[in-house]
């Protein structure tokens, strides 16, 4: 019945013969699907993919293999593996075999058990899913299937609020004109209803015997992951007809508000359109992870290197002393020259040093990020009561990198806000209700509500709506004509549906969440909107049952900014209602009422300042004639297809009052990215929202603040006014007096000197930019432009952004600003934008899943981030930080010990230890201290980061392991190893034992020089552990207990007597330990390997201490003094920023009401329409859901037609 | 572990210290009163230790003589590995101008010979050594087998390259008649060594134990007859090749020879005078150009420690001290500021 301005470029495309060829499979050959109607035979010829899906990887079978063929793929394994194979060759080998192999094993194993524990768990879930039930149409009746036995041109049939098994065509439903409504949370993640309708032939098939009969074939695209098209024609009886997405329900959906519908398979399992979105997640690596490989190819290299200048000085031994040694060692067979000799003792000595490239290394820091997400898991203080969900650390790789976000994306509905609209103050003629007062009559603070509004006077209330305010209701009671005038609009004026399952019980169907708090209001005070036909509404005003008759309904769009609707009451009086922005409005009201404007402005700006979602309520009363005028002009105007202003909506109008509606936020979000932006981490809000809502927005949750200095909105619709607006905007920025460089750069040289002027802007500046602008500013030559104006403001607000271009400015973040990112969102439009920055989080416990499914990380609640990022994320950086520099200096500490020796021993490639020393040294003897300090130490108390959030900064500029760390770690091992060889050679080189025999024998030194080197090490984590808790003790202590006990027990007679050959240190440990000489040497080298390094740390405390040093002090000193307790100062803000227009963007149900196409047909009285209107309406209803789509910014008026 | 799943979702995290990251613990802080104390008191350790050691260090009297070029003709004799069999002594005199206090011991030391080699240490059988099983030579390359493929006991090059001079010293009284110092060569061993690690097979008569092996190439009698004149202390149990069977760490490594048995006109060590050393020069060096000595020394109760760790101790203890103060100064110097610091 009405008719979109313009036709819709892609509805047009999709109403005509679909062009196959132009088509691209998506995967193998399939070029077009064919799926006929209740033919299995038919259709199995295609082998399309059934409903099962797998996301596993491994069966029993296949683990084994696959898994270590996996494994080997990883550089560190397979170096190992080569390791192994080198130690097989004899005139190489220089060590035992197990020497590498016991390690490589553990690590294998234990990444299996993981590996093998994640499958299993991903086998649970498939099973779950396809082994959930379906009824499918076989043989003529319905019968129950699992999921995964449905197959392609299967009919099945679905109930309300049932998963939608597959993609389905939608035959017919429960609802007239085969009609059905559908929530899309787990694909898009909007949440609001769509409608989906069958086409007309089949929406008459609702019994079984007549679907059974049904042979129709489906000739459609082959499976993509296109979620808002798809193309293709059923042929039936000899006709064709065409089909949209508009007649598809796809998986993942669920069906809701009908009872029952029909639907034909036509991707199945992982054809899905929800299968086909996703895609295997890339694998994320933290850039610790990359700067780590990076090391560890360093290392190599430096392995290689000093495997050179080993084998060179072997060769020269062997030319200048070997050969002359030859009559007590003859060189091997195989040996011919001293050249050969030097080449074999490079490979030794690769085989002996390798020990610097770490195997536990990667283990240990898979074990420590595990640890670390358990402590994820279990923090009760991310744990959110109300949804009973705990926050979830999804992927156990990417724990560090929490510790080092620059960025964070955030969603805004459902992430910042809770998506709930709350009637939250109103405004009527002048008079504000809604301000929470405690008995003194004061403002009441949060937490000291008094008992909320008692509405049980009213039997039709709804019990979940609380309001604070009685004095509201004692205005309703008392009959005061202006508050029944208001909640008379609010209660006619809207597109809200109602269902009233049992006498009493009603329920609303708000296309937005906005209309269907202001109807919910209405009704508790006394208003109950209870029933509509497509010209009536019935309103229980009071307890009597009026009903109006209903004329028109102006639905609202982005232009005229308001709804209204015309009625007539029973008194046969004609009043048009309005409600609207109040910018709009206002200017539009009659002037006389002016002292009333200037108090509900007041008003309006007060509740703004709080943050709420304003609407200004206006009426005026037409005339007869004047009504049948307009009504005629609209007629026609709409038969031309003519879009001027229609004049009625411009009337002067009497102001009745204003609403406020709270956009309910999360608890805490404005506390939590107040906290984030100390810490210096930039928010961006990427929203779909419209511009006014997500301003509004940023306001309420502080990203926006009246001490800005300017806020640039960028609306502009072709390249050149935003690049124009981007300019003005920098422009701005340097010249405001704050600014530090005035030299402006042309932005066409992107040159680094336009970040550097851009960085010293002063002054606080936000960024409001829309995603028509937004598509152009991301063009390949706009897009440093667009990233370093948006960098240089404080906050930046992307809105009507679509779920690709979130990813894109994640992208373009990531890619130019080297910086990490997060994207924190809970709908599945947020899903690309999770997984493309560094660090994803999904907010669970909504509806959708989908976003948690992609996520890293997963909570309940937006003000979570600050404890995930502050407390674990810092804390993650820190422990993995302390963990990587001690491990490096471990290694090093303990083979470059075997390079000095090689000075000693002709380069002949002679451990200096015992080789299960070497086995065992960094699985046993040092692996579990440095772990407990991976895992639980702490820097300073939590409370304490999140005083302080500058703390977190380190991280964020990567202080604590870079380059330079890891040399000064490098440095300090090759310090350790040089003493820990040189002092017991100095005192070994002339010293006897005390008995008169012989102290330097090889064992004996080999057992000293091991002994200090595992207590050196064990003090040196001593010290960089920073948090002593029991564990630690235990595994400090128990590893030096374990390190004596071993020894013993390897050098003890029982196991020479069983293994005379393998246990040659017999005897070693008691005769050398015995020796006072020996602990001397032990204690003099701990003393000089570590005095320095204290001394340095406490030089370092005392003249350039951290902020975390300087804190941890400051406990120190507090803690004596009986300190006074912090606390964060809430932000209060006044402002005068006005909110905007409240809707979803979205056209609401305002020409389904009138059309009366969703009335049960036994309800109403469909005389009035004629089937020409009827066919119209859905048509005008698929275009405008594909204009709304295509061109966010709507077009004019629609314009009346009756 | 618990698992939060997506079924088990009303699950309450435990409020436990461990999984709320509370446990007690000890916050490690390096505070200036602890560190300087530290440091001081390491410091007082280590000079007192230092200069303890040192004093021991003084109080050993020790005498090396190199006897590689005084025997030079023996030497040059030993180059020519066919002149094997030909006997070659060598007379060393040396005055003793102080008494030689207590235990004595005589060490003989090798310079340059390096009993560390990779291939060198390996070359030895334990299972063969411990009496088990004379056949397994597994590990002896390149002294397993002679040319005729009887295994040789003791195989391996270690065995093969023992030291093999007959170092014998002499007191000279009166200037005339030399009397043989009394040695001792037991206890020269580690006891770990003399009764687990080596053992004989166990036989009546040890000459027919070793029957079906052979003598290692460089030497001159079997394992069996190293000792004629105790029968205890031969075959595998024969002290000296116990001792070099424990390998030096280093190319140069003194070992111990004989100790002194404190009787006669030595009990209380030996007193100055004239002696001799009467070496039988056996053990070519020259080939590699090594050099051997023969070492005389006593012990404290370090053991014969040498000036090596002493010092280090004293200049540890010295430069802790040092540390130590200009650590304080830079402390006090900053105290003042970092009150104000906290203040803020």
């Amino acid at each position: 019945m009405t008719v979109p301005k313009e036709m819709p470029e892609k509805w047009a495309r999709a109403g005509a013969p679909p062009s196959w060829s132009r088509k691209k499979p998506s995967w193998g050959t399939e070029e077009e699907r064919r799926a006929r109607a209740n033919d299995r035979e038919y259709n199995e010829k295609f082998q399309y993919a059934s409903n099962c899906i797998k996301t596993s990887k491994y069966n029993i079978l296949t683990f084994l293999p696959v898994n270590l063929f996996e494994q080997f793929q990883e550089v560190a394994n397979t170096y190992f593996l080569f390791l192994l194979i080198l130690q097989l060759i004899p005139q190489v080998s220089s060590l035992s075999w197990f020497t590498t192999i016991v390690p490589l094993v553990l690590v294998l194993a234990i990444t299996a058990v993981k590996d093998a524990t994640d499958d299993y768990f991903r086998h649970k879930s498939d099973n779950q899913v396809n082994n959930r039930q379906s009824q499918v149409l076989i043989n003529g009746s319905l019968q129950q299937e699992q999921w995964m036995n449905v197959c392609v041109g299967d009919i099945i049939k679905l109930e309300n609020n049932q998963f939608v098994a597959a993609d389905l065509l939608l035959l017919s439903s429960s609802e007239p004109h085969g009609l059905c409504y559908i929530e899309t949370a787990e694909l898009d993640g909007e949440t609001n209803m769509k409608v989906r309708q069958a086409i007309p032939v089949t929406s008459e098939l609702g019994d079984i015997s007549r679907l059974a009969k049904f042979d129709g074939e489906v000739v459609c695209e082959p499976p993509n992951n296109k979620l808002d098209r798809f193309s293709g024609t059923l042929y039936w009886k000899d006709s064709k007809f065409p089909l949209s997405n508009q007649n598809m329900l796809l998986r993942g959906c669920v069906l809701r508000n009908t009872e029952w519908c029909f639907g034909l398979v036509v991707f199945a399992g992982p054809d899905t359109k929800l299968m086909q979105n996703s895609g295997r997640t890339k694998f994320k690596r933290t850039s610790i992870d990359r700067l780590m490989n990076t090391l560890v190819l360093w290392i190599f290299g430096f392995l290689v290197c000093m495997g050179v200048i080993l084998a060179i000085g072997n060769a020269i031994w062997e030319h200048e002393v070997g050969t002359r040694f030859q009559a007590y060692l003859p060189w091997d067979e195989a040996v011919d020259s001293a050249f050969f000799s030097g080449f074999l003792s490079f490979w030794s000595y690769i085989i002996i040093l390798n020990t610097v490239v770490p195997i536990s290394l990667y283990v240990s820091v898979e074990v420590i990020r595990l640890g670390h997400s358990y402590f994820i898991n279990w923090d009760k203080k991310m744990f959110c009561m109300k949804k009973r969900t705990p926050a979830e650390a999804r992927t156990t790789t990417l724990n560090e990198e929490l510790g080092q976000v620059e960025y964070v994306f955030s969603d805004k509905t459902g992430t910042l806000t809770q998506n709930i609209m709350v009637f939250n103050k109103c405004s009527i003629s002048g008079r504000s209700y809604g301000d929470v007062l405690d008995v003194l009559g004061h403002k009441a603070e949060l937490g000291e509500r008094p008992e909320p509004v008692d509405f049980s006077f009213n039997p039709l209330a709804d019990n979940k709506f609380l309001f604070w305010d009685p004095t509201l209701l004692e205005a309703v009671k008392m009959g005061d004509p202006h508050t029944h005038e208001f909640f008379r609009l609010l209660s006619l004026c809207h597109t809200v549906m109602s269902e009233e399952k049992n006498e009493g019980e009603l329920y609303y169907k708000a296309q937005s969440p906005d209309e269907g708090a202001l109807v919910t209001a209405a009704r508790n005070f006394g208003f109950v909107f209870r029933s509509r036909t497509p010209k009536t509404i019935t309103v229980h005003e009071m307890g009597t049952a009026v009903t109006y008759q209903l004329l028109a309904i102006l639905d609202f769009n982005n232009i005229r900014k308001r709804m209204s609707v015309i009625v007539r009451n029973p008194e046969g009086r004609i009043r048009l209602y309005c409600k609207g922005a109040d910018t709009i409005l206002l200017e539009r009201l009659h002037p006389c009422t002016r002292e009333l404007l200037s108090t509900t402005t007041d008003h309006l700006n007060e509740y703004a300042g709080e943050g709420l979602r304003t609407l200004v309520l206006a009426y005026k009363d037409l005339d007869e004639e004047y009504y049948g005028e307009w009504a005629q002009r609209r007629l026609q105007a709409s038969l031309a297809r003519d879009s001027r202003e229609d004049r009625l909506a411009s009337v002067y109008e009497e102001l009745l009052g204003a609403t406020a509606i709270e956009d309910k936020l999360q608890q805490g979000v404005p506390e939590t990215i107040a906290l984030l932006t100390l810490a210096n981490i930039k928010i961006w809000v990427l929203t779909g929202d419209k511009q006014e809502t997500a301003v509004n927005i940023g306001y309420s949750c502080k990203m926006l603040t009246d001490d800005m200095t300017e806020v640039f909105i960028v609306t502009g619709h072709t390249v050149l006014e935003v690049r124009e607006e981007l300019r003005k905007a920098r422009e701005k920025m340097l010249d405001s007096p704050h600014a530090v460089g005035n030299g402006f750069t042309c932005p066409e040289k992107r040159s680094a000197k336009l970040t550097s002027v851009l960085e010293a802007v002063a002054g606080e500046y936000a960024l409001v930019i829309n995603g028509h602008s937004l598509a152009h500013a991301l063009e390949a030559d706009m897009e440093l432009e667009f990233l370093e104006t948006a960098c240089a403001c404080k906050a930046v607000i992307c809105c009507r952004v679509t779920p690709l271009q979130k990813a894109q400015v994640v992208e373009l973040v990531k890619k130019h600003k080297k910086a990490v990112t997060l994207a924190i969102g809970d709908g599945a439009n947020d899903v690309s934008m999770i997984k493309t920055a560094h660090i994803g989080v999904g907010i669970s416990g909504q509806e959708g899943i989908q976003a948690v499914l992609a996520s890293d990380y997963a909570f309940s609640q937006f003000k979570f981030l600050q404890r995930l990022l502050l407390v674990h994320g810092r804390w993650s950086y820190l422990r993995m930080c302390k963990f990587l520099c001690y491990f490096f200096y471990k290694n090093f500490a303990f083979t470059m010990v075997h390079f000095w020796f090689g000075f000693f021993c002709g380069f002949s490639a002679q451990t200096v230890y015992d080789q299960y020393f070497i086995t065992l040294y960094n699985i046993v003897y040092t692996s579990l201290p440095v772990l407990a300090m991976g895992v639980f130490d702490q820097d300073v108390p939590e409370q304490r980061s999140m005083e302080y959030p500058k703390l977190y900064e380190p991280g964020q500029l990567n202080l604590l392991f870079n380059k330079r760390e890891f040399f000064i770690c490098i440095a300090q091992g090759i310090y350790t190893s040089v003493l820990m060889f040189f002092i017991p050679y100095g005192v070994f080189a002339e010293a006897t034992r005390d008995d008169g025999t012989q102290l330097a024998d090889y064992q004996s030194f080999a057992v000293t020089v091991a002994t200090s080197l595992v207590i050196v090490v064990s003090v040196q984590i001593g010290l960089d552990t920073g948090y002593w808790t029991a564990i630690n003790h235990f595994f400090i202590w128990g590893s030096l207990a374990i390190y004596f006990a071993i020894l013993f027990a390897m050098h003890s007679n029982g196991l020479f007597d069983m293994f005379p050959n393998q246990f040659r240190f017999v005897g070693n440990a008691q005769n050398t330990l015995a020796q006072p000489t020996v602990w001397l040497t032990i204690t003099l080298t701990t003393v000089v390997c570590i005095m320095p390094v204290v001394a340095f740390r406490f030089l370092k405390l005392s003249l350039k201490p951290d902020l975390s040093d300087t804190v941890r002090y400051t406990q120190l000193v507090r803690k004596k003094q009986k300190a006074q307790h912090r606390c964060l100062q809430r932000v209060g803000r006044t402002s005068s920023r006005r909110s905007g227009y409240a809707f979803s963007h979205q056209e609401g149900f305002g020409e389904l009401i009138m059309s009366g196409k969703n009335m049960r047909l036994s309800s109403l009285a469909l005389a009035s329409f004629t089937t020409r209107s009827s066919s119209s309406w859905i048509e005008s209803l698929r275009r405008k859901k594909s204009d709304s789509a295509s061109s966010p910014s709507g077009g004019a008026d629609k314009p009346l037609k009756e | 572990m618990k698992r939060t799943s997506k079924d088990g979702r009303c699950k309450l995290p435990d409020n436990t210290a461990l999984k709320q990251q509370q446990l007690p613990a000890y916050r490690l802080q390096l505070s200036a009163t602890g560190v300087l104390s530290g440091f001081f008191a390491t410091g007082v350790f280590c000079l007192g230790v230092g200069i303890i050691l040192i004093l021991n260090a003084k109080s050993i009297k020790e005498i090396e003589i190199k006897y590689t070029e005084i025997c030079g003709n023996c030497a040059k004799l030993r180059e020519d590995a066919t002149n094997f069999d030909k006997e070659c002594t060598c007379s060393i005199p040396f005055y003793l101008s102080e008494t030689m206090q207590g235990n004595v011991y005589m060490y003989y030391k090798l310079y340059g010979f390096y009993q560390n080699l990779y291939r060198y240490i390996l070359s030895r059988s334990n299972s063969q050594l411990v009496g088990t099983d004379l056949k397994d030579v597994g590990n002896c390359a390149p002294f397993s087998k002679s040319h005729d493929g009887t295994p040789i006991a003791p195989c391996g090059a270690i065995a093969n390259s023992i030291f093999n001079d007959t170092i014998i010293l002499s007191y000279n009284l009166n200037s005339s008649i030399p009397i043989k110092v009394p040695m001792l060569r037991s206890g020269i061993t580690w006891w770990t060594d003399k009764y687990v690690k080596f053992q004989n097979p166990s036989y009546i008569n040890l000459s027919s134990a070793f029957a079906g092996t052979t003598k290692p190439p460089s030497w001159a009698k079997p394992v069996y007859e190293l000792d004629e004149e105790d029968p205890g202390n031969n075959g595998f149990l024969n002290d000296d090749f116990i001792v070099w069977m424990r390998t030096a760490a280093f190319p140069t490594f003194k070992k111990l020879y004989r100790r002194l048995n404190r009787i006669q006109y030595f009990t209380e060590g030996l007193p100055a005078g004239n002696y001799s050393f009467n070496i039988t020069y056996n053990f070519p060096v020259t080939r590699f150009r090594g050099e051997k000595s023969v070492v005389l020394s006593t012990l404290t109760w370090s053991g014969g420690s040498s000036l090596f760790l002493g010092l280090a101790y004293t200049v540890t203890g010295a430069v802790t001290w040092l540390a130590s103060f200009s650590m304080m100064a830079v402390h006090l110097m900053l105290k003042d500021r970092k009150m104000l610091f906290i203040q803020q």
